[in-house]
C-alpha cells in the first residue's frame, strides 16, 4: 500500500538526500500498482516487469528534479502507463516479437474472464480502464496523466466498458 | 477491482535489485535544483527554443554561442577532432561514425555499446542481443525478452557483456556463449569523470571542479574521447554537439545533429584510437 501523503513526501525528501531505506519504502509502496497497471495493459508478465522497472529507473534519474509538493504515484504511473501503451502498440505492429524465447510461466497465470476480455481491448482503452478501476484515478486525473482531453477519457471509458459488457 | 498480477512478488524482488543499483549510481545534482522552480526552468528552456525560431532570436542565441566560444558551428559532422570512432543511437537506429566523418547505419537497434577495443558492437532490438562487426554484419545473436543497456567490458582475450532482460541482470561471454543471470551485480561500465550541472536555464560541464564549458538550455550528456583530451557535449537545446578540447582550449560545434542521426541522438561510445 502507498503511504500517506505525508509519509510519501518524507520518503521522497530523504531519498533525494540519499537515504536508501526511504527510497526502498517508496519503491515497495509503488511497485505493486505500477506492475499491475503495466501487466493489465501489455498482458505479458516479463514485459510488465521491464516496463515498471524502467519506470522506476527513469524516476531515479529524475528524482532530484521531482517537485515534492506533488504526489509520486501519478508521476510514476504516467511514465509506466505511457510506456505500456507504446509497448502494446509496438507489439501489435510486430506480432512475431512476442513469441521469441518467452520464458515459460512458473505457474499458470490467472485466467479470470474479465481480465481475459480486457486483453481484447485496444491498449488505449485498456489503459484508461486500468487507471480508473484498478488504480482508482478519476477521469480528470487520467486526462492529466495521459495528457488527453477529459472528453476523450470519458468516451474511452464508456466504449471500453461497453465492449467488455458485450464480451462478458 | 482487487487484483494481483502474475509473478508480482518475484518481480518486485528482481526489480528492486536493479533499481537499487540505479539509485546507488545516480549522480545527485550539485546544487539544490529540487528547490528551484521547475516551471521556471521549463519556461526558460521554452523561451530559448522559441527564441531560436525567430530571426531576432537566432541572433540572440548566436550571441550566446559566441560568448562561450562557438563562433561557427559546422553544419555537419565532417570529421571527428581526434582519432577514434563514435557509436550513436537514435530513433533511426545505431550509427557508427569514423574519424573522417563517414557514418554507417548498423541497423535498427535500440541500445549499443562498443567492445573494449572497438572491434565489435553489441546492440539490442526487440527480443535480441546482437553482436555486430563494424560493417553491421551480425556475428552472433541471442534471443532474450526485451534486452537493453548492454555494456561490453574486459580485455582483448576475455570479454563479457552485461545487459538487462526481463528484469534481470545477465552476463554473456563476448563470443555469445555462457549466457546466464546474475544477482545484484554491480556493472563495471566506466564512470563519467565530467558532470553536467543545469541551473536557471543554463548548463555547464564541470571536470575536476572546474567549469570547462557552459551554454544556454540543456546539455544531455558528456563523453570523453579515447585519448582523454576532448569532451563531446550533447546540447539538444541548440541541436548541436560541441567538441571541447581541454588544453590548449578549443571548441568545435557541430549543428543539425537530429537531421544527421534522427530523433533523440545519444552517443553510446567514443572508442579506440
Amino acid at each position: 500500500m502507498a503511504g500517506s501523503g505525508r509519509d510519501e513526501r518524507a520518503w521522497v525528501r530523504r531519498a533525494q538526500a540519499g537515504s536508501v531505506s526511504d527510497f526502498e519504502a517508496l519503491f515497495r509502496a509503488h511497485w505493486g500498482p505500477a506492475y499491475r497497471a503495466a501487466y493489465l495493459v501489455v498482458r505479458d508478465a516479463a514485459a510488465a516487469e521491464d516496463i515498471a522497472q524502467e519506470g522506476f529507473v527513469a524516476a531515479v534519474r529524475a528524482l532530484d528534479r521531482f517537485d515534492r509538493r506533488r504526489p509520486f504515484g501519478p508521476w510514476l504511473h504516467r511514465i509506466v502507463v505511457n510506456r505500456a501503451i507504446d509497448w502494446a502498440r509496438a507489439r501489435a505492429l510486430r506480432p512475431e516479437a512476442e513469441q521469441v524465447d518467452a520464458p515459460a510461466p512458473e505457474r499458470p497465470e490467472r485466467d479470470d474472464g474479465l481480465l481475459r476480455e480486457l486483453g481484447g481491448l485496444t491498449p488505449e482503452h485498456r489503459a484508461v480502464i486500468v487507471l480508473r478501476y484498478v488504480l482508482d484515478y478519476t477521469p480528470g486525473e487520467i486526462a492529466e496523466l495521459l495528457e488527453l482531453p477529459r472528453g476523450t477519457i470519458n468516451s474511452r471509458l464508456r466504449r471500453g466498458l461497453d465492449s467488455l459488457k458485450e464480451r462478458l | 477491482m482487487r487484483f494481483e498480477a502474475p509473478h508480482e512478488r518475484e518481480s518486485e524482488a528482481r526489480a528492486w535489485a536493479v533499481v537499487r543499483v540505479a539509485y546507488d549510481e545516480r549522480e545527485p545534482v550539485a546544487w539544490p535544483r529540487r528547490h528551484a522552480r521547475p516551471l521556471l526552468a521549463g519556461a526558460v528552456v521554452a523561451a530559448v527554443v522559441a527564441a531560436a525560431l525567430s530571426p531576432p532570436g537566432r541572433s540572440v542565441v548566436r550571441s550566446l554561442r559566441e560568448s562561450v566560444g562557438i563562433e561557427h558551428a559546422e553544419p555537419a559532422l565532417f570529421s571527428l577532432p581526434t582519432p577514434g570512432q563514435l557509436l550513436v543511437t537514435s530513433h533511426s537506429g545505431a550509427w557508427l561514425v569514423r574519424r573522417d566523418g563517414s557514418k554507417r547505419l548498423l541497423g535498427h537497434y535500440r541500445d549499443a555499446s562498443f567492445s573494449p577495443h572497438g572491434l565489435f558492437v553489441v546492440a539490442t532490438r526487440a527480443n535480441q542481443l546482437v553482436a555486430l562487426d563494424p560493417e553491421g554484419r551480425v556475428r552472433w545473436s541471442i534471443a532474450r525478452p526485451a534486452p537493453r543497456s548492454p555494456v561490453w567490458t574486459g580485455t582483448r582475450s576475455d570479454t563479457r557483456i552485461t545487459y538487462l532482460s526481463a528484469g534481470r541482470l545477465r552476463v554473456v561471454a563476448g563470443d555469445g556463449t555462457g549466457d546466464h543471470a546474475v544477482s545484484n551485480e554491480r556493472r563495471t561500465g566506466a564512470r563519467r569523470a565530467a558532470r553536467i550541472i543545469v541551473r536557471n536555464g543554463q548548463s555547464q560541464v564541470v571536470l575536476g571542479g572546474r567549469t570547462v564549458f557552459r551554454g544556454t538550455g540543456v546539455f544531455d550528456q558528456v563523453v570523453r574521447s579515447p585519448n582523454g583530451r576532448w569532451l563531446l557535449v550533447g546540447w539538444p537545446t541548440a541541436n548541436q554537439w560541441v567538441f571541447v578540447r581541454l588544453r590548449p582550449r578549443k571548441i568545435v560545434g557541430v549543428a543539425r545533429i537530429t537531421q544527421q542521426f534522427g530523433r533523440d541522438p545519444h552517443v553510446a561510445g567514443w572508442c579506440c584510437a
